[in-house]
């Protein structure tokens, strides 16, 4: 398998198989493994549904829907940072660089703030947090940040290198904004924020997979409508418009899908960074120039990215586990840097 | 604007920023009238409008137009260096990168003296500024790549410094008021420890004023006048390092203040590069020491952190600095 993908051009036909063994593989890894150490065939027992009442609750109470919510997360992330760098034409685009997340992030911390610090200025008792409507939140935020920056490209009619730019600088206001919050409000209970703004799959449940699994299905649903879009979407406005692509409409219509996939996926776990950046291209890396491989190489490994680096972090941190966020930025920025000065 | 021009302008700057600082001192939990304040800087005694004049609010407002001079020149230095219009501290990856060593040392080697984070931010904002430049080829590369490259450093380290301040559990939100960055109960001693700096950085930028106007041309023609680049580029790499390395351990982050006093001062057109740097270290000044005026102004008693103020000034700035098309990008595709 290894000496036929060497032939260059043609990527081998066994990389997306392999991809998919590897994402079976690590999904079963992170069931099995855990900093709760439970024997091999009580899991299997739990599986085909019996098992003992501790295996049960942690299997599928704990360890199923944190795997779930991350799968289904990673591939909104990665499946977002294709479609942002196709249409940007920008090898680096990224919902994290882009504004996106911190949209969310400001959201969440205003609603944290007008939900529960506001009317609870005794800082240290404790209120039950509406987790709940976290999400639903931070969607709202992503997808303004989102609306901000196409406002802001289209109005202009700004190239890609400005609308990237705009997003940086709108992400960074935002941000600013959203840690100006959290230290103004003076609560001592910041570590929701801290942990939710890291990008975490602590603690997620079932209906954070549920929360997620329409704008997962959604998304992957509308990709037929928008493949061929996209891939004229590659080119300069000028070519793709003489190939009689209505460049406006289908940039927006990318554009939209790539906000709502990201700001849900970080409205549930957070803003997992890099991984809308580092997937496509190793999905690049391995399927090369072919981009009826690259799209759905993109969604299998950004299921596994995740699955595997939230693991890392379970297992590296012990008690206190590393939150995935952390894991995937000490992963993905030397590649990032190697791939930045690889462009021209 | 001719040389007397210039200088006039910066003097009534300067003169606006101190004007800035002395209403500043009026205002707070306690409202002093005017001349209670002039009485007291006058002749201070024991009285507690003196203490609060003398010790709470003088050294903050001090020391945030300090901050906002020592910024503005980093900036300035940061962006002729790289020749790229959008380098400030902030999006090289300096600011992080003096951040998260501190915030390391503090929650992790208590032991560690506070007269040391200087230096810890000085090694810490180079070695990011030498992977931003490294990616970016020297500034030579296309200018989105320092950008994106700086900003996926500040990032990285972004996220390591939060899960530090995770590890830290309570003292996480004293730790946040400082990494939003602001001047909240910096005393004299903060000042002072941040003044060397700040002033190492101005001086020496006011001093090399012809190597940062050659540096500015481009690389050739600062090589062909006789600048030796090996030699220059990182000592200006370090001079703009200098300051950020002595505010952020006294104000953490202040967003945006590189990024736009240098941009403001050069839409005022002053003569030559050593008034550029003159207006743009008043310009600094006057913002932060404005910005935070407001910040602790705008919901007494309670306090904002500058950073947000900086911020919302500061990307308005940014983002119509780049559809004005104020911003000349190299091999800008169409």
């Amino acid at each position: 398998m290894t000496t036929r993908s060497a032939a260059i051009g043609q990527p081998s036909p066994w990389v997306l198989p392999a991809a998919l063994v590897l994402a079976l593989v690590s999904f079963v890894a992170a069931m099995f493994l855990g900093v709760v150490d439970l024997p091999a065939d009580d899991i299997a027992a739990v599986l085909t549904g019996s098992g003992s009442p501790e295996a049960r609750s942690i299997i599928l109470d704990i360890r199923l829907p944190r795997i779930a919510t991350g799968i289904l997360a990673g591939i909104q992330f990665a499946l977002a940072g294709l479609l942002l760098q196709t249409i940007t034409r920008n090898p680096l685009a990224d919902p994290s660089l882009m504004g996106v997340s911190q949209g969310a992030t400001l959201t969440v911390t205003m609603f944290l703030l007008f939900t529960v610090y506001i009317s609870n200025t005794d800082s240290y008792s404790v209120v039950e947090l509406p987790i709940g409507w976290l999400p639903a939140a931070g969607l709202a935020g992503g997808m303004i940040a989102g609306g901000i920056i196409y406002l802001l490209a289209f109005r202009l009619d700004l190239t890609p290198l400005r609308i990237t730019l705009c997003g940086i600088a709108i992400g960074a206001v935002l941000h600013a904004i959203a840690i100006g919050v959290i230290a103004g409000w003076g609560s001592a209970r910041i570590e929701i924020i801290l942990e939710w703004m890291s990008g975490s799959l602590y603690a997620r449940t079932w209906d954070h997979a549920l929360f997620l699994l329409p704008f997962t299905i959604a998304g992957l649903a509308v990709l037929p409508l928008i493949y061929r879009p996209l891939i004229l979407l590659q080119f300069d406005a000028a070519v793709a418009r003489s190939f009689g692509l209505s460049y406006r409409k289908q940039f927006s219509l990318v554009l939209l899908v790539s906000c709502a996939l990201a700001a849900s996926a970080v409205g549930a776990v957070g803003p997992i960074v890099f991984v809308g950046l580092i997937v496509p291209h190793l999905a690049r890396f391995l399927a090369g120039r072919h981009f009826r491989l690259v799209l759905p190489l993109t969604i299998v490994l950004g299921a596994v990215v995740v699955t595997l680096g939230d693991l890392i972090g379970r297992l590296a941190g012990g008690a206190e586990e590393v939150p995935i966020g952390v894991v995937t930025a000490l992963v993905g920025v030397p590649v990032l840097l190697a791939l930045l000065r690889k462009v021209p | 604007m001719d040389a007397r021009k210039s200088s006039i302008a910066i003097g009534l700057i300067v003169v606006t920023t101190v004007l800035i600082i002395v209403a500043g001192l009026l205002p707070g939990a306690k409202m002093l009238s005017i001349d209670t304040v002039l009485r007291a800087l006058v002749a201070p005694d024991g009285k507690i409008e003196s203490i609060l004049v003398w010790t709470l609010r003088l050294p903050r407002s001090l020391a945030a137009a300090i901050a906002g001079a020592g910024l503005a020149v980093s900036g300035y230095i940061l962006q002729s260096l790289t020749r790229n219009p959008l380098a400030d501290p902030g999006i090289t990856g300096v600011t992080a990168g003096a951040i998260a060593p501190i915030v390391t040392c503090f929650v992790l080697l208590p032991w560690v003296p506070g007269a040391y984070y200087p230096f810890i931010g000085l090694a810490g904002g180079l070695a990011a500024a030498s992977v931003t430049f490294w990616v970016s080829r020297g500034g030579n590369g296309r200018p989105l790549h320092l950008a994106l490259g700086g900003i996926s450093v500040s990032l990285f380290l972004g996220s390591i410094t939060i899960y530090v301040l995770l590890l830290a559990g309570p003292q996480s939100t004293a730790l946040l008021f400082w990494i939003s960055g602001g001047f909240a109960g910096r005393s004299w001693s903060h000042l002072l420890q941040m003044l060397p700096w700040v002033a190492i950085g101005i001086a020496g930028a006011l001093a090399l004023h012809r190597v940062i106007s050659m540096f500015s041309l481009s690389d050739h023609a600062a090589a062909g006048m006789g600048v030796q680049l090996n030699l220059w580029k990182p000592i200006l790499l370090l001079l703009g390092v200098c300051p950020v390395a002595g505010v952020a351990p006294v104000a953490g982050p202040v967003a945006f203040v590189g990024l736009a006093a240098p941009h403001i001062a050069r839409l005022l057109r002053p003569r030559g590069t050593a008034m550029e740097i003159g207006l743009s270290a008043a310009i600094g000044a006057l913002i932060v020491a404005s910005a935070d005026l407001i910040a602790r102004t705008i919901a007494i008693p309670r306090e904002l952190p500058v950073g947000i103020i900086t911020a919302l000034l500061g990307g308005p700035i940014f983002v119509y600095l780049i559809q004005r098309g104020r911003l000349d990008f190299k091999g800008e595709a169409a």
